[in-house]
């Protein structure tokens, strides 16, 4: 069996915590993002709170670093909560498991239960993302 | 004197009117805003950075994020309207209904479904419904935002 570099829909499994690697927030993030999607908060001197879909977006790319990625076809949707604000210097991670799978002719779709933890284990955002995943290809005889 | 204690210019709960409407400028989506997302992000899917692969895809090409279109709404959106005395931004259900490809010109459209009061008589929480279209005016992403907006004692 080859190694893929990506997971298909066969691949996931209900119920498995996936826990990623850790980001430091820093001042460097929160300026980029800011130039990126233009939001500038009314006081841009002193200190700065997270812009609070900062850590939302990065969240999606921490699973990356933690192993084969989900071949995703589309971001279907999803409902999220803001339950703590974060700062520049905490060190955020998410957790996240697949709480529903459903399978369709092309690719299936997932429900995945997600959270932001902090550096202290608190979750700081949390809720769930509906993902349209890909089917593994038919292997060629 | 009234005049005065609003004089940061920002909008408390009570001015907020359920049906108020606004709508942005807006925005060409390029292919540097995609790449400069991924980078900032992490998230290197193929929809976003295959250009080859996404050839052979229903959209045909690359596409962007989800949540860099959202996050280029909010900032449209605060182009468009004057800002609320936001105190939170508690949590959004969102449909992301199309794709934004590169070169497409999106705006935001929102407006004001619900006010509620909660148990501090300081604050009130505010749902906005919000539209992203594309120049062509098809609706790719929609929702509902949750803020926490302060009251003027």
């Amino acid at each position: 069996m080859t190694e893929t570099a990506v997971e298909y829909f066969e691949d996931v499994v209900l119920g498995r915590v996936h826990q990623s690697p850790g980001i430091t927030l820093t001042r460097a993030h929160v300026r980029e993002f800011l130039g990126l999607g233009g939001d500038w908060p009314d006081q841009t001197e002193g200190d700065q709170p997270v812009p609070d879909m900062l850590p939302l977006c990065i969240s999606s790319g921490l699973g990356f670093r933690a192993g084969p990625p989900l071949l995703v076809l589309a971001f279907m949707g999803f409902e999220w909560h803001f339950l703590r604000p974060l700062h520049v210097g905490d060190t955020i991670r998410s957790r996240s498991s697949t709480v529903t799978k459903r399978s369709l002719r092309e690719g299936g779709v997932i429900v995945e239960a997600r959270d932001i933890l902090d550096q202290r284990g608190e979750v700081t955002q949390s809720g769930r993302l509906t993902l349209l995943i890909a089917k593994r290809p038919p292997t060629r005889p | 004197m009234l005049r005065l204690m609003t004089s940061d210019g920002r909008r408390y709960f009570d001015e907020i009117e359920v049906g108020e409407e606004y709508e942005s400028p807006g925005r060409t989506v390029t292919e540097a805003d995609i790449v400069i997302f991924a980078g900032l992000s992490g998230d290197y899917n193929v929809l976003h950075t295959d250009a080859e692969f996404m050839k052979s895809s229903i959209f045909g090409e690359r596409i962007a994020h989800g949540l860099l279109g959202l996050s280029i709404q909010s900032g449209l959106l605060t182009r468009g309207m004057r800002p609320y005395a936001t105190i939170a931004f508690l949590g959004l259900r969102w449909k992301f209904k199309g794709p934004i490809k590169i070169g497409d010109t999106i705006r935001a459209c929102a407006k004001v479904i619900g006010k509620k009061e909660t148990s501090k008589p300081d604050r009130g929480i505010v749902t906005l419904s919000r539209q992203v279209l594309n120049q062509r005016g098809e609706v790719v992403q929609e929702g509902e935002t949750d803020l926490m907006v302060a009251r003027r004692s």
